[in-house]
Parts: C-alpha cells; sequence; structure tokens
C-alpha cells in the first residue's frame, strides 16, 4: 500500500514538469461538452427530446470517454516507461508487482476523477441538471473509479503484451470505438438493432452511464435509463470490472517478466 | 558451510529465448564474498542475460543459482533486499532531479527520512554531483547520469552490487571517476561487486577474479594477473646505443630467451617472465657496453587471452 502511494505520488509529481498536460487534461473535457454536447443538443432539440435533456443525458458518455482516454495515456505512459527500462528500477525492488500497477493506475485516476469533476461543472454550466442528492455525486465518483480502474487494467495489460507504441495504440484504438458507440451512452438503447443492443449489454460503459444517470444527475425517468439496468447492477458490474481489469495487468504484466 | 562463503554461485544456469536462441549456456560460476568479479566478454556473449537472471529480473529457462544462499527464484523478493543494480542502458527518469531520483529509489526500499537524506546527501558528495543534484536528470550529460546510477545503486547498501557495462559510452575522465569510486567501494565496504565489461582494461584494473564469458559460456576463468601470466612470452623493449652485437650474442646463450627482434632503433626481447628476467637482461647490457635510453617490459593483456581461448579478438579495446 505504501509502495502504491510512492509510485502513485512519483507520477502525480511529474505533472509539474509538464505544464500542457495538465492544459490538456482541463481543456479536453470541456472540448467535449461544449463541442460535441452543443452540436448534438442542437440536432436534438427538434425531436421530442428536450435540448438541455440531451446535455443531461450525454455528460456521464463525455465522462466514461474521458475515461477511457485517460486510462490510454497512463498505458503509454507505462508503455514508454517499459521501453525507456525505467521499468527495471520497480522490478529488482523488493516491492509487489501488484503494488507497481496500483500505483500507475492509481495516478491514472486521480486525473480522470478531476476530469469527471470538470466535466460535471461545465455541463451543468451548459444546461445539463445535476441531481439534488450530493451522496449521488459521490456515487457517480464511485462509479467512475470502478471503471478507470477496470479500463486502466485493459491499458496497463495491453502496454505490458506490446513492445511498440504503434501497436498499443492499435490495438486501443479497436477497444476504444466500439467501447463507446457500443453503448447508451450517446443514444437510448431502445433505438439500436438488437445485434448493437447485445453489444451495449455486455459492454460496462452501458453500466456507469445507467448509473450514473440515475443517482448524478436529475434525468428525466425512462430516458436513457434502461428498466433493466437497477442501480446495484450497475455497481456490481464495475466492481467486477475493476477487478477484471487489473487481474489482466497482473497477468500480462508478470507474462512481460519472465 | 560453503555456501556462506560464496556470494553467488550458480548451477547449469540457462537461458533459451524463443526456444533455440541460447543466450546463456549451462554457467557454472562461484563468486566469493568481498570479491570484485567481473565478466568479460564481447556484445552479445551473455553478460546482460546472465545479469538479469541474478538480479531476479528473468528466470532462469534451466538450472539454479543462490545468492547469499537464496535461490533467485523462489525467493526472489529477499534477494532484492540484498542486492544493488545499475543496467547497461541509462534507466533515469528523465523528469526527475538528481535528488528525488536517489530519494525515490530508497523510498522504494523502505529507508526513513532522516536516513535518506543522510545518505543521499553523502552519495551525492561522492559522485561530486552537489551542485546538479536538483535539476531534472534529462538535462545531465552521459557521465552524469552514470555517476547517479552508481550512487542510485549504492543507496541500499547492498551486498552485492551488479554493475553492467557501467562505463560504456563514457569519456575517459568519466570513465577514470567510475573507477575510481569502484575501487573506493572496494576499501571502504565489504561489497561484492559483479561487474560485466566488453573493456579489457577495465577487467584488469578494476577485478580480483575475471570470468571471460563467450556465447554463453564461461570459457576461463582467473585473477587477471594469474590468466595473464599463463599466457608466458613478455615482451622487453630496449631503446639505447653502444655494442648492439656483443650484447645480443650474450642474451642468445641465455635459456629463457624465447626470440629476438631487432628492427630500426629498437630491440625486442621475448622472454618467459619478463619481471624476473629484466634485472639480468640490464645486467648483461652494462657489461658488454650497450647503454639503455629507454627498457620496458610490456605483459600480453587480457585480449591476448581471451583470443587463446576462444580462437577470436575481443573487439572493442
Amino acid at each position: 500500500m505504501n509502495k502504491t502511494y510512492l509510485l502513485w505520488q512519483k507520477q502525480i509529481k511529474k505533472i509539474r514538469i509538464h505544464p500542457e498536460e495538465i492544459i490538456g487534461m482541463l481543456i479536453q473535457p470541456i472540448l467535449w461538452v461544449v463541442l460535441f454536447g452543443v452540436g448534438m443538443r442542437s440536432l436534438m432539440s427538434g425531436s421530442s427530446t428536450n435540448g438541455n435533456d440531451y446535455m443531461t443525458f450525454m455528460v456521464p458518455g463525455i465522462v466514461a470517454l474521458t475515461a477511457v482516454s485517460g486510462a490510454i495515456a497512463g498505458g503509454s505512459t507505462w508503455l514508454n516507461e517499459r521501453l525507456m527500462g525505467v521499468v527495471k528500477e520497480y522490478l529488482v525492488a523488493p516491492i509487489s508487482r501488484l503494488s507497481i500497477l496500483m500505483g500507475n493506475a492509481s495516478s491514472i485516476l486521480t486525473k480522470v476523477l478531476v476530469q469527471s469533476i470538470i466535466i460535471f461543472i461545465v455541463g451543468v454550466l451548459m444546461g445539463a441538471k445535476l441531481g439534488s442528492n450530493p451522496l449521488g455525486w459521490i456515487g457517480g465518483l464511485v462509479l467512475v473509479t470502478g471503471y478507470g480502474i477496470g479500463f486502466s487494467g485493459i491499458a496497463l495489460a495491453v502496454a505490458s503484451s506490446t513492445d511498440s507504441s504503434e501497436g498499443y495504440h492499435m490495438m486501443i484504438f479497436m477497444l476504444q470505438l466500439p467501447l463507446l458507440f457500443l453503448s447508451n451512452s450517446l443514444y437510448p438503447l431502445e433505438t439500436l438493432p438488437m445485434w448493437m443492443r447485445i453489444g451495449a449489454y455486455i459492454n460496462p460503459t452501458t453500466y456507469i452511464v445507467t448509473g450514473m444517470r440515475q443517482i448524478s444527475l436529475e434525468a428525466t425517468p425512462g430516458m436513457g435509463i434502461p428498466a433493466n439496468i437497477p442501480l446495484w447492477l450497475s455497481f456490481l458490474v464495475l466492481a467486477v470490472f475493476s477487478i477484471l481489469g487489473m487481474w489482466l495487468a497482473l497477468k500480462a504484466f508478470k507474462k512481460a517478466i519472465r | 558451510m560453503q555456501k556462506k562463503e560464496q556470494a553467488i554461485i550458480t548451477k547449469g544456469l540457462t537461458k533459451t529465448y524463443d526456444k533455440d536462441v541460447l543466450a546463456v549456456d549451462h554457467l557454472d560460476l562461484s563468486i566469493p564474498n568481498n570479491t570484485i568479479y567481473a565478466i568479460l566478454g564481447p556484445n552479445g556473449a551473455g553478460k546482460t542475460t546472465t545479469i538479469s537472471m541474478l538480479t531476479t529480473l528473468t528466470e532462469p529457462t534451466s538450472g539454479s543459482a543462490q545468492i547469499k544462499g537464496l535461490n533467485i527464484v523462489k525467493e526472489a523478493d529477499k534477494v532484492r533486499r540484498k542486492i544493488g543494480v545499475t543496467f547497461q542502458e541509462i534507466v533515469l527518469d528523465p523528469d526527475m532531479t538528481g535528488r528525488e531520483s536517489l530519494d525515490f529509489h530508497a523510498r522504494l526500499y523502505g529507508m526513513n527520512r532522516s536516513e535518506r537524506s543522510k545518505k543521499v546527501d553523502e552519495l551525492l558528495q561522492l559522485i561530486e554531483l552537489e551542485e546538479a543534484a536538483d535539476r531534472l536528470t534529462k538535462t545531465y550529460s552521459g557521465g552524469m547520469k552514470r555517476r547517479l546510477e552508481l550512487a542510485r545503486g549504492l543507496i541500499t547498501d547492498p551486498e552485492i552490487l551488479f554493475l553492467d557495462e557501467p562505463t560504456q559510452g563514457l569519456d575517459p575522465q568519466n570513465r577514470m571517476k567510475i573507477w575510481d569510486y569502484i575501487r573506493t567501494l572496494k576499501t571502504n565496504t565489504n561489497m561484492t561487486i559483479i561487474l560485466t565489461t566488453h573493456y579489457m582494461d577495465e577487467a584488469a584494473a578494476l577485478a580480483d577474479r575475471v570470468g571471460i564469458i563467450d556465447q554463453g559460456k564461461i570459457v576461463i576463468e582467473g585473477s587477471p594477473d594469474d590468466l595473464i601470466d599463463k599466457m608466458g612470452a613478455d615482451n622487453i623493449k630496449i631503446y639505447g646505443s653502444g655494442n648492439a652485437k656483443k650484447f645480443l650474442s650474450k642474451i642468445e646463450k641465455l635459456s629463457y630467451i624465447e626470440n629476438i627482434d631487432t628492427s630500426d632503433d629498437v630491440m625486442q626481447i621475448g622472454v618467459d617472465k619478463g619481471n624476473q628476467r629484466l634485472v639480468e637482461v640490464i645486467r648483461i647490457a652494462n657489461e658488454n657496453g650497450f647503454s639503455i635510453d629507454d627498457i620496458s617490459v610490456s605483459k600480453p593483456d587480457l585480449g591476448d587471452v581471451f583470443l587463446k581461448y576462444t580462437g577470436r579478438q575481443l573487439r572493442d579495446k
């Protein structure tokens, strides 16, 4: 635990060397909300759904997307450290291999949580309706945590199994697109063809988005909240997902050492 | 027990990559405590793979190794507490300062704050990096990086220090500095130091024992002096003037002369043991009217030893 904190601190401290990273981290979610959100809202305002409702509808999706981007960036950092050999310093030290991964995943998660909060703030400024219960906001961040750890795990696993930066980005890109579009983050499930709906049900993105809509935002009942996904299921799925992600990462990581 | 006297014992240590590339081939090593042991060989001989296994970075394909009696696979975590390592490539985080790099490393090993700051200051002073300590390591020269890495390997006071090609790519000045630090360690501590190098002068200058490695196997092992002594045939080089003919005719009759070669103004006399024969050669010159301006004995070096046992040149002199 101690060593996890140490590695977390190392990654977080390094941000100060790269102010461009902070700026990008802050601006990227704002751009998503403002450019994508407002554009989509105009498209939707003609339909039965009210424009502000769409902003409320899509904020969780942007949070999920940002979490995935954060995990990808974190995986990339890890790959660089591996290729530079910096990882060897951790490996010859008497610390558990899991703490090395947890240190990286938690630093990714920290950045993702900060970004999520910004998205919520900007979303509200742009017309999204926040839920009235602060516990629900915290619950939303708990969901982000599960999702972020799960994805960091996947990104770290991929980054541990390849020796090429191009290979890493190709593999991640292949994962990223279906994760975002094969879910109910941008459009309601009911409008999707059956095969896409099945895809959405096995995609953890659907669960973080649905869960956040239920507790963190004041969503119009029924809108984007499939009746067969109760809140507890969202939490369960994301808990399992985070453990699965870390397990994958640890497995890939140990294999890479052999 | 014998185990305790040996810092490192390997038995049939083998590493194959991709099923058929044999990097290390049934290596049997026995390295006593408190020695500097150099693994000397050309690039690709298996030096780094050997170090990777001994430092628990890679698991052997077969065979076993013990460090201070601890199994490198089953007791990897205990092994890690006993060793310090510097790698062949520079593995410093470019976004940390020198001081931060050392402090971070010490924290990885669980050293407390006061212990750390004392040790960090002490080592920064040793490697003469005090002024640059608070600059990011990406601004350092190659020599400064190497010195910082050496300090990092030392900060935890390891019982065994592994140095993989510690002076590769350094200018002569920085090389000498690193050599000095290693010699300082030898006199001031009980550390066992394992270093790999493809520079024979480095092995000769630093090591108590040398293992010459080629194609994953140790071909010959011993103290550098013994290895070179076994080569026999020292060369005595003489510059001078006077009755050369009379001098050489006397020399020719001595039993230990292996060959005599005169060209231009220099005489080269091959003898069995140059240091022992030098005095007599000088005496004969004096008695026979030959005045010596300059005389030197040159020994064969580890490069010649390598050539003898592998039939190939050790490049990168």
